[in-house]
């Protein structure tokens, strides 16, 4: 485990961050605590942290609104806490930037996975296998964490950039939600495939030139997506 | 079903009372304008043939005066002569002339003459009547006769007059009155078909906003301004509407409300009890006891909780599927090896084996897991699970080991806390709280399908749950996926 690696919580009910700072940092994370959005936003700039924990219902400016600011600046991943699974919060939260999302209670266990899960680098375990892959106008530098389009570097977010590497290391092979939710997010099947959706969403806009007809992220069958070579 | 009979329905009574009412009307104008104009012309015809008999019978009686020495040629020559003349003259219809001789003599065919009439005449009255009698032409028809003595001349006089000409004016008039009639009605049955329109349209408006209401549509109202009649309606029409949803919010808002209040202490409570696990072998005994009770219960209240909550917003009608598509096989694989219940045979044809569906996988997960549970709580365990595609629909069958589900249970077992008499050795009722099936059968409802449960049908005791959904995806061309 990273030593020194720094989780920002927002959280406006006093007791829950205690209780949640208490488990991550017997979990071995240092915890940094913001009560509302804008101590959060200040906290932020003062201290960046390496991952930002976020519950959506906060008083004044709200989690969305925290979560958009927050990724105008940076690429740090940031989990949302949201009271349901099944509301439009959580496609809400994913589109305001999110990386993943979590629902109250959880158990700080499964935070400290998913945080795990969020700072494991792109194909981390097999260097050198995918030193530069080059697909139409796109080329994928998965050491160096770049994507060029004809030449200029596109600025991914970390989820979005595994989730590119991943659906290039097999060009043209089709990449089920739940495959691409266990290797870009370390979820088993049972994940959200909103999640798979939106960011597939996102990093359209950034690598498609109409992202309306892609031409290098592809739904395939509606179970998947694969890169088309 | 009770189904209402079509002619019971405002719309087909409306236009029915206005149909016949019009005819009603027209009928008794036509009736009425018809027996007065009748009468007129018959009076009328009446009077102008009183008229003609009257100078007529002066004119014979003057000419049969002193004629008793005359042969009967020469009395029947001066009769007839006066006769063609008569007829010339009035051209009224018959006239017939008997004088002193008694015989008959008339200016065409002989007509009956009434023998009540003839006495009268007789006897020295002036007659006049309308009977039916035989014409000159044959048939029988209605005449009116005027007979007079001729008291000087001792002969009569008799003048039948017939009413054909007036018949068939008549007749014509009739007919008329008829069309008339019955294009009235026509145009009433018109005019109440848009009157009923008109009266019916509030009400078909008002049924339209209660059919969007039933469909959780809460932002309906009936325009106000429409009817000053309905807007006593169309007002507390919406006062109700306004009634009920601020009831179904405030439901909504308690439950999201207690599942707030609720979370916030679970998560307090789950974050510390994680610490106290981390921390238990540094902790007394009896202390480590009470903290794996703890954490325990922890998470059935947290399941219990969840479950509750879930059922509140089924309630609410607030419940929107998210809808992914996945391989069938494989979710129920990734399930069985979820559920630490190795023992479970998953089976299907060959066929099926990229059986793929679209469903809210959360919830599909849960309904899955939840009979997998109620299996092993009251079922000893669950011995296989199969999935089959049929035209659209895919089923999946869920199959214990126990004793079976009493038939008068069946369906009650899918009730909410609904727990069956465990009679004659039949499932106990269990430590769990009894929503597990009612949440099955919920989110299967949500997905358009049905669940139930019969009695396996191999041969061996248990039960066999069946869910049935409506989610199979059309078939696609195989392409390779990554593994």
């Amino acid at each position: 485990m990273d030593v020194g690696t720094k989780i920002l919580t927002v959280e406006d009910d006093e007791r829950i961050r205690q209780a949640v700072t208490l488990a991550l940092e017997e979990e071995g994370w240092d915890v940094i605590e913001a009560g509302t959005g804008e101590s959060a936003l200040e906290q932020f700039t003062a201290t960046p942290a390496d991952v930002v924990l976020i519950d959506i219902m906060l008083p004044g400016i709200d989690g969305f609104e925290v979560c958009r600011s927050i990724r105008r600046a940076s690429d740090v991943p940031i989990i949302m806490v949201t009271a349901r699974a099944d509301t439009h919060d959580v496609v809400a939260g994913l589109e305001a930037g999110a990386d993943d999302y979590l629902t109250k209670p959880f158990a700080p266990k499964e935070l400290s996975a998913r945080i795990r899960a969020m700072l494991r680098r792109a194909r981390s375990t097999e260097p050198g296998e995918l030193e530069r892959i080059k697909i139409g106008e796109l080329e994928i530098s998965a050491d160096e964490g770049l994507v060029l389009k004809s030449g200029e570097e596109l600025h991914l977010t970390k989820t979005e950039f595994k989730l590119l590497v991943e659906l290039a290391s097999q060009p043209g092979k089709v990449f089920s939600r739940e495959v691409l939710l266990e290797r870009v997010w370390g979820y088993d099947y049972f994940g959200d495939g909103r999640l798979v959706d939106v960011h597939v969403r996102r990093l359209r806009t950034k690598v498609e030139s109409d992202p309306a007809s892609p031409r290098y992220v592809v739904t395939s069958r509606g179970l998947g997506y694969k890169l088309q070579p | 079903m009770f189904r209402p009979r079509w002619w019971r329905g405002l719309f087909a009574r409306v236009t029915l009372a206005y149909a016949i009412g019009s005819l009603l009307l027209s009928v008794g104008v036509a009736v009425f304008s018809y027996t007065l104009v009748a009468e007129r012309l018959l009076t009328e015809t009446d009077n102008t043939a009183q008229e003609q008999v009257w100078l007529n019978s002066t004119d014979i009686q003057k000419r049969l005066q002193n004629t008793k020495s005359l042969t009967e040629e020469e009395l029947d020559e001066l009769v007839l002569d006066w006769l063609a003349d008569d007829f010339r003259t009035s051209n009224l219809g018959d006239s017939i002339v008997i004088p002193s001789d008694g015989k008959k003599r008339s200016t065409l065919l002989e007509a009956d003459i009434p023998s009540d009439v003839r006495s009268a005449v007789q006897e020295g009255e002036i007659v006049q009547k309308r009977y039916l009698g035989k014409t000159d032409q044959g048939d029988i028809a209605k005449l009116y006769i005027i007979g007079v003595p001729l008291i000087d001349a001792n002969a009569e006089y008799y003048e039948v007059v017939p009413y054909a000409p007036l018949e068939k004016t008549l007749g014509d008039f009739r007919n008329i009155l008829t069309g008339v009639a019955f294009i009235s009605s026509i145009f009433g049955a018109v005019l109440g078909y848009y009157a009923a329109r008109q009266a019916v349209a509030p009400v078909s408006r008002i049924s339209n906003a209660a059919e969007s209401i039933a469909a959780g549509d809460f932002d309906t109202r009936l325009d106000m301004e429409v009817d000053p009649d309905l807007s006593a309606l169309s007002k507390s029409f919406n006062e109700m509407v306004e009634q009920l949803s601020f009831r179904i919010e405030r439901d909504e808002r308690f439950a999201s409300d207690v599942s707030h209040e609720l979370r916030s202490p679970l998560m307090t409570l789950a974050a510390s009890v994680e610490v106290l696990e981390r921390r238990k072998d540094s902790l007394p005994e009896v202390a480590q006891q009470a903290v794996t009770l703890l954490s325990d219960d922890l998470t059935r209240f947290q399941n219990l909780v969840q479950d509750l909550l879930e059922i509140s917003r089924l309630d609410a009608g607030a419940v929107q599927l998210q809808l992914s598509p996945f391989l069938l096989r494989e979710f129920l694989e990734n399930i069985i090896a979820q559920s630490k219940n190795p023992g479970i045979e998953l089976l299907f044809e060959e066929e099926d084996n990229d059986l793929a569906i679209k469903a809210d996988k959360r919830r599909l997960a849960q309904v899955i897991t939840n009979l997998i549970e109620n299996g092993a709580k009251y079922g000893e365990g669950i011995t296989e699970i199969t999935f089959q595609g049929i035209d659209e629909d895919v089923q999946i069958t869920v199959e214990d080991k126990g004793p079976g589900i009493l038939p008068e249970d069946r369906m009650r077992v899918f009730e909410r806390f609904g727990r069956i008499s465990s009679d004659a050795g039949k499932r106990a009722s269990g430590t769990g709280v009894g929503l597990g099936l009612s949440l099955v059968s919920e989110h299967v409802r949500a997905h358009g399908g049905q669940v139930w449960v019969t009695d396996r049908i191999d041969g061996h005791h248990g039960a066999r749950f069946v869910v049935e959904l409506p989610v199979r995806m059309e078939e696609h061309n195989d392409e390779e996926m990554a593994v």
